[in-house]
């Protein structure tokens, strides 16, 4: 044993009371994460939406908050895996997914609302749905990524899903390593969830005045636990990126 | 010694067997099986417990119904046809070549198991394995094995239990058996009772000529039956292979349980069945009779080909659930199809999906709360109307992509229905919208971007869309105290045909 192994074990037992392992790193848990495929939005988040944890992406209509998780889902279905899409409201729009670069063919959508157990003009019934279906799709495990999208569901609604369910939720996803991603007008599941983003609109680019060819949003950094360089409480990081429409793509190629 | 080895299993009372056999909590009570047409319907077949009560064959409806405790059920064909599918089919594990050999209401079937002794043991070996096989499906046999094909037939159809004969002893063995157990006519049988002729053994101890002299050719026929010597030409059947149980209820089944339970009971015959041939159960197809005359039809196909009870029970289970029959249900069939058993090849870099047999039941869940069409894989339509796409059935398919997109595209959200909205404009483009709560500014506007396709059919479309930039004022506080501004990015569209704006959808 060398001189300065010792003399750190001498001190750390002298401190042992007051401070254990004092001298002795602390084991760092390096946390997985999935790419979002937006290069920016990667580095602000250090990697990506974390494995085997919620994150919610918030913001307001017209926020690119869709946009986002489009191209999160793009990147996990070109890997192979599948993903899924629980759809509180029915809005999921295919074509969109399609020029996103998301395998429709390795995407599960369940579109609650109409049908089933469910009648008109009864959001609870479509909230129930809706999560009733993301805890089945969780326990039934082998989803890379789930959606539970509740981007068209009021807060005054979405806010009274219990704890309890987003602490299970929690549960299930870190046992079945898959990203459950909440989309929503704000944050829902509170201290269950390892992330949360907001994003927000910026302007929209035209092309003479005419022709609408995209639009540039903005992405905040709202919470994220066991981050690796973790800072003192600041201003939230935030980045810019932008999403071209359908039809300035066609003109590229 | 002879070559030849027969094994016949005889199981009587078959209508009551067939009927009872799926039906385990009825079995501890007396059951009588009643045929013909009403009023004049009689007792064709009872289990044991009716025979204690004093019930026996040929009673009629009136006189059964006065024994205290018997139930009575009508016959069913279909239910006996399915039953003998059922013995055929165990039978053909232990040999390929048998023969029907039924009379009455009894099921017989004799089995040629010469050479079989290498595979199966000696015949008292495979006669214990075949009764007990049976007895798992339900049925309770009497198994007799001889050198001669009618003895072993004859002996079974006398005895409750299994009973090897030794070759030459066939004589000895059928001695004791009544009379009756030969196919008499009314006009012998009544000679023979007035001879003082009751048992096999006195008709093989008769002298054959005088016996010739005076009953004819037949005589010769019977004393030899007698006597165990009587040759016989095997005529083996082709069993079909077919993975079908039919259940008769003698009064409508409303509850799903109850038929769960005999669902149950069949999903383990058909698995076993598919099994005895190294199958799985790749299909299964659900057919009610239901009480007014109707059918009510479903299939479950599950994505692999299993053997699992659970699996395919729960999948009923979610099928009954999703799609209740109508009305009380009359008769129950569960038909199955066949598939190899699968094998599934896990890669040690695959990435990991969902258990194909577990997605099945997920997926049966949630169309079960979300409606049946609305889950699975969107699949874009080949069209340019705006937003078309259909569902189709959620499969898991491990392929990469090759195809990278690197730049994320707008996203729209679709409003179903749309939204329709009152539209102010000026100057030939829309200024201001206003749908049932809230009215919208509009401070840009591209378009119009106008597409029309299938006008020589019904569902033809003729709109203009416009992408529009809108601000609104909304409450940020409860008491609306404060108002905050807002933007939005939609898609409004004109529908020609009808001179109305909807807003569809809004970029997101």
């Amino acid at each position: 044993m060398t001189s300065a192994t010792a003399l750190r074990i001498q001190i750390e037992h002298a401190l042992e009371r007051r401070f254990p392992s004092a001298l002795t790193p602390v084991p760092r848990t390096i946390r997985e994460t999935a790419a979002t495929g937006i290069a920016v939005v990667d580095a602000l988040l250090e990697g990506g939406l974390p494995v085997g944890a919620i994150s919610e992406v918030v913001g307001q209509q017209s926020s690119g908050r869709t946009s986002l998780t489009l191209s999160f889902l793009a990147h996990r279905t070109q890997d192979g895996q599948v993903t899924a899409w629980v759809d509180a409201t029915d809005a999921f729009d295919p074509e969109s997914a399609a020029a996103n670069g998301v395998s429709l063919r390795q995407l599960l959508w369940v579109r609650c609302g109409s049908g089933g157990t469910a009648t008109k003009n009864k959001p609870w019934t479509r909230l129930d749905q809706a999560i009733r279906s993301t805890d089945l799709l969780l326990q039934a495990g082998g989803f890379a990524a789930i959606v539970l999208d509740l981007g068209g569901t009021a807060p005054e609604h979405a806010n009274r899903i219990p704890l309890a369910t987003w602490f299970r939720f929690r549960q299930a996803a870190d046992r079945t390593r898959c990203c459950l991603v909440v989309l929503g007008e704000q944050a829902y599941a509170q201290s269950s969830a390892a992330l949360v983003v907001e994003c927000v609109p910026r302007q929209a680019m035209t092309e003479g005045e005419t022709v609408l060819t995209g639009f540039s949003f903005e992405v905040r950094r709202e919470r994220q636990r066991l981050l690796h360089n973790a800072q003192g409480i600041r201003k939230a990081p935030a980045s810019t990126w932008s999403a071209a429409c359908g039809w300035a793509q066609e003109e590229r190629a | 010694m002879s070559e030849q080895l027969y094994l016949c299993m005889h199981a009587a009372e078959f209508p009551a067997q067939a009927l009872l056999r799926l039906r385990p909590e009825m079995q501890p009570q007396p059951i009588a099986v009643l045929e013909g047409r009403a009023p004049l319907e009689v007792v064709c077949a009872l289990n044991r417990h009716a025979e204690r009560r004093g019930a026996v064959c040929g009673m009629t409806r009136l006189e059964a119904e006065a024994i205290a405790g018997l139930r009575l059920l009508p016959r069913s064909t279909q239910s006996e046809a399915a039953a003998r599918a059922v013995v055929r089919e165990c039978a053909a594990y232990y040999s390929p070549r048998i023969e029907a050999a039924s009379y009455g209401t009894a099921c017989s079937y004799v089995l040629d198991i010469a050479g079989t002794g290498r595979l199966f043991g000696p015949p008292e070996k495979l006669a214990e394995r075949l009764r007990a096989v049976l007895a798992a499906a339900g049925f309770r046999v009497s198994i007799a094995v001889s050198a001669n094909f009618h003895t072993a037939r004859l002996k079974a159809a006398n005895s409750r239990s299994v009973t090897v004969i030794p070759e030459g002893e066939e004589a000895a063995q059928l001695s004791k058996l009544p009379l009756a157990s030969l196919v008499l006519t009314p006009d012998h049988a009544e000679t023979f009772a007035i001879w003082g002729i009751r048992t096999l053994g006195e008709l093989a101890a008769l002298p054959e000529t005088d016996l010739i002299a005076r009953l004819g050719q037949q005589a010769r026929m019977w004393r030899s039956l007698a006597r165990g010597e009587q040759a016989h030409t095997f005529q083996p059947i082709e069993p079909e292979f077919a993975l079908k149980e039919f259940c008769e209820f003698e009064t409508p089944v409303e509850e799903m349980e109850s038929l769960l339970f005999v669902g149950a009971r069949m999903i383990d015959c058909l698995v076993a069945r598919a099994a005895s041939r190294a199958l799985s159960l790749a299909s299964l197809t659900v057919e009610m009779k239901l009480d007014g005359g109707q059918m009510h039809c479903g299939a479950i196909r599950p994505a692999l080909a299993s053997t699992d009870r659970k699996f395919l029970l729960k999948l009923l289970q979610l099928e009954f659930a999703a799609h209740p029959p109508q009305a009380a249900v009359l008769a129950f069939s569960l038909g199955a199809e066949a598939g190899q058993s699968s094998k599934v090849q896990l890669g040690l870099f695959a990435p990991q999906t969902p258990e194909p047999s577990r997605l099945d039941v997920t997926i049966a869940r949630l169309k079960a709360i979300a409606g049946e069409d609305r889950v699975g894989s969107p699949v874009l339509e080949d069209s340019n109307r705006p937003g078309s796409f259909r569902m189709s059935q959620f499969v898991v398919s491990v392929t990469t992509s090759t195809a990278k997109t690197d730049n994320p595209r707008t996203a729209l959200r679709r409003m179903r229905p749309p939204v329709p909205v009152l539209v102010t404009m000026q100057g030939g483009e829309p200024r201001r919208f206003r749908d049932a709560e809230r009215s919208f500014e509009i401070t840009a506007a591209y378009g119009p971007w106008r597409t029309s396709g299938c006008w020589w059919s019904t569902d033809g479309w003729d709109v203009e869309e416009w992408d529009v930039l809108a601000t609104t004022r909304q409450d940020t506080t409860r008491l609306a105290t404060t108002r905050q501004e807002t933007s939005i990015a939609c898609l409004l569209m004109r529908d020609h045909a009808q001179n109305a704006w909807q807003l569809v959808a809004i970029y997101d």
